[in-house]
């Protein structure tokens, strides 16, 4: 127990634990910030801007957009998350099926796994230029963040199909259930979480790409050719205060994941999982 | 809080039920499955295992029997094998007169560990049997409410799983077993996972659920004290592969005294029967 002018801290309060967990949170802010300051005044180089410097070019470019192109910040996130979005729907829509499939037969997971195995290593950046270049730069990003997204939910959902709890296809085929009924009545509910847990981290690696994705398909004028438009320009400032945009969502990003990940969890009565 | 819902089982007599209608033609006491020279043996790579070698019995309508037997003895596969989840080497199961091949509706089963969905409600887990059985959702409501009512957790109707303790968690899973109406039930040490005190009044309350039913219950116990007070008819099996050793009859008034110098006799020559087969060899 920690006394603070008269202010006792109790372990067991939620709202203390968050206010703990709150204040520690920002001082290890503003320790980044300072540490990023010190390392800009040291290195005195125009390519770290301060922190200073970066927020006023982000609040130039929430104000005025980007002068260059004439596009407001808003449209560059706009465009960054339609394509995200597009990527994730499609990977969701692929993933799972396949992933449910997969983990149900042993014929197609025998079929299907050398391929995965082959595929899955590859960074999913790696396809940016093939995918942007050969086929679209619009579909292209879309499905670099596809790859991204696609591998940690099918993982998670075939692993998921085979942690199910053999008690639970038992109970039910002795309740009368045949393959089918048992296939969408247990199989399909028990591996939810687990495709929310895919989700979750699927969300982080898809942002990831969609950045690295979007250098390469300058067209598409999403956060990502912001960056690379600023930096290749010079000014530093500007390109440190894309990568601050990139960073808030992805935080907001990854944290709706969670959130999302944990109420479903919670109402599957799942928790644990 | 659950100690008082664990009471719910005891002072759950005030619930009107209606005696179940027998599905099949047969009499109570009558010979209603008939177990033929089941043999069972597990391969594997390097060995093979006989668990159930020429395994024959006869259960009657209606009746409560238990199987008793040392540890590893194949109680459990018996079990599974009258349920139709694991198939036998050789031998047959007749139920009447229809053949067991796989699992059905006629059977119904209680697992040692629930085998509850947590995805549903306590309501929603009892509707199981009646979902697959393609029962429209008001009739559903009413027999599993019915049913809940039976086992004294009409007021967990709408709780999840989780929130439920270990006791009243098998009690969900005894409405959903007889909530279909099955001609048999399977239990698979029900109440292993229970502690001693929830583990008594699991039984009371059993028997007083039973009372109102002509359903054939087999059991599954680890627990000779369980079987003394619950059956019409213990099958004390030999070690692995198992055979019948002895089947003992007992025509006892329930609820039965454990205190009483014939229980207390019948479970200590009982157990030292046992003692004799879990001779490590």
């Amino acid at each position: 127990m920690t006394t603070i002018l008269n202010w006792t801290y109790d372990e067991n309060n939620r709202y203390h634990r968050w206010f703990r967990t709150t204040v520690i949170a920002i001082v290890s802010l503003v320790c980044f910030i300072f540490a990023w300051w010190d390392i800009s005044v040291l290195a005195g180089s125009v390519a770290i801007p301060t922190p200073l410097e970066t927020w006023e070019a982000l609040v130039d470019l929430v104000n005025n957009g980007d002068p260059m192109t004439g596009r407001s910040l808003w449209q560059y996130i706009g465009s960054s998350l339609k394509t995200f979005l597009l990527g994730f729907l499609m990977a969701l829509v692929v993933a799972t099926p396949l992933g449910l499939i997969i983990g149900y037969s042993r014929t197609i997971r025998e079929f299907m796994n050398p391929v995965i195995e082959v595929l899955r290593p590859i960074a999913p950046i790696a396809w940016a230029p093939i995918f942007i270049l050969a086929i679209d730069y619009t579909i292209g990003p879309i499905l670099v963040v596809f790859v991204g997204i696609f591998f940690p939910l099918l993982t998670n959902v075939v692993f998921g199909v085979q942690k199910i709890d053999q008690n639970l296809m038992d109970a039910a085929r002795t309740m009368g259930a045949s393959s089918v009924q048992v296939f969408y009545k247990v199989m399909i509910p028990s591996a939810i979480p687990y495709l929310m847990n895919g989700v979750k981290v699927g969300l982080g690696i898809g942002w990831m790409c969609i950045v690295a994705a979007e250098l390469y398909a300058p067209q598409l004028s999403g956060i990502g050719f912001y960056l690379s438009e600023q930096a290749t320009a010079g000014f530093w400032p500007g390109a440190f205060a894309a990568i601050v945009v990139i960073a808030i969502l992805g935080i907001v990003t990854t944290g709706l994941a969670e959130y999302i990940h944990k109420v479903i969890t919670r109402r599957m009565g799942m928790s644990n999982v | 809080m659950s100690e008082i819902i664990e009471n719910g089982v005891t002072t759950g007599e005030a619930v009107e039920t209606e005696t179940f209608v027998p599905e099949s033609e047969l009499k109570e006491g009558e010979d209603q499955i008939h177990i033929r020279n089941l043999s069972k043996t597990y391969i594997t790579d390097d060995s093979q295992t006989v668990v159930l070698e020429d395994f024959s019995l006869d259960i009657r309508k209606g009746e409560l029997i238990t199987i008793v037997g040392p540890s590893g003895c194949g109680k459990t596969t018996i079990l599974r094998m009258l349920a139709g989840l694991v198939q036998p080497t050789s031998g047959q199961i007749l139920i009447g007169n229809r053949e067991c091949s796989g699992p059905g509706a006629d059977r119904g089963m209680v697992f040692q560990d629930f085998a509850l969905f947590p995805w549903r409600t306590v309501r929603k887990n009892v509707e199981f049997g009646l979902e697959i059985a393609g029962i429209p959702k008001e009739e559903r409501r009413q027999r599993a409410d019915k049913y809940l009512k039976i086992v004294g957790l009409e007021k967990f109707a709408d709780h999840r799983v989780h929130e439920l303790s270990g006791g009243m968690k098998q009690r969900v899973a005894i409405a959903r077993a007889m909530v279909t109406n099955p001609d048999v039930i399977l239990m698979d040490e029900p109440f292993g996972a229970l502690d001693a005190q929830t583990r008594n009044l699991m039984q009371a309350g059993l028997l007083r659920i039973l009372e109102k039913t002509d359903q054939t219950i087999i059991f599954i116990t680890h627990s000779v004290d369980e079987a003394v007070y619950l059956s019409d008819r213990i099958v004390v099996l030999t070690k692995r592969p198992a055979k019948i050793k002895e089947v003992v009859n007992i025509d006892w008034p329930r609820p039965r005294d454990r205190a009483s110098p014939e229980f207390t006799a019948l479970r200590k020559r009982i157990l030292e029967e046992l003692e004799k087969e879990n001779v490590l060899d």
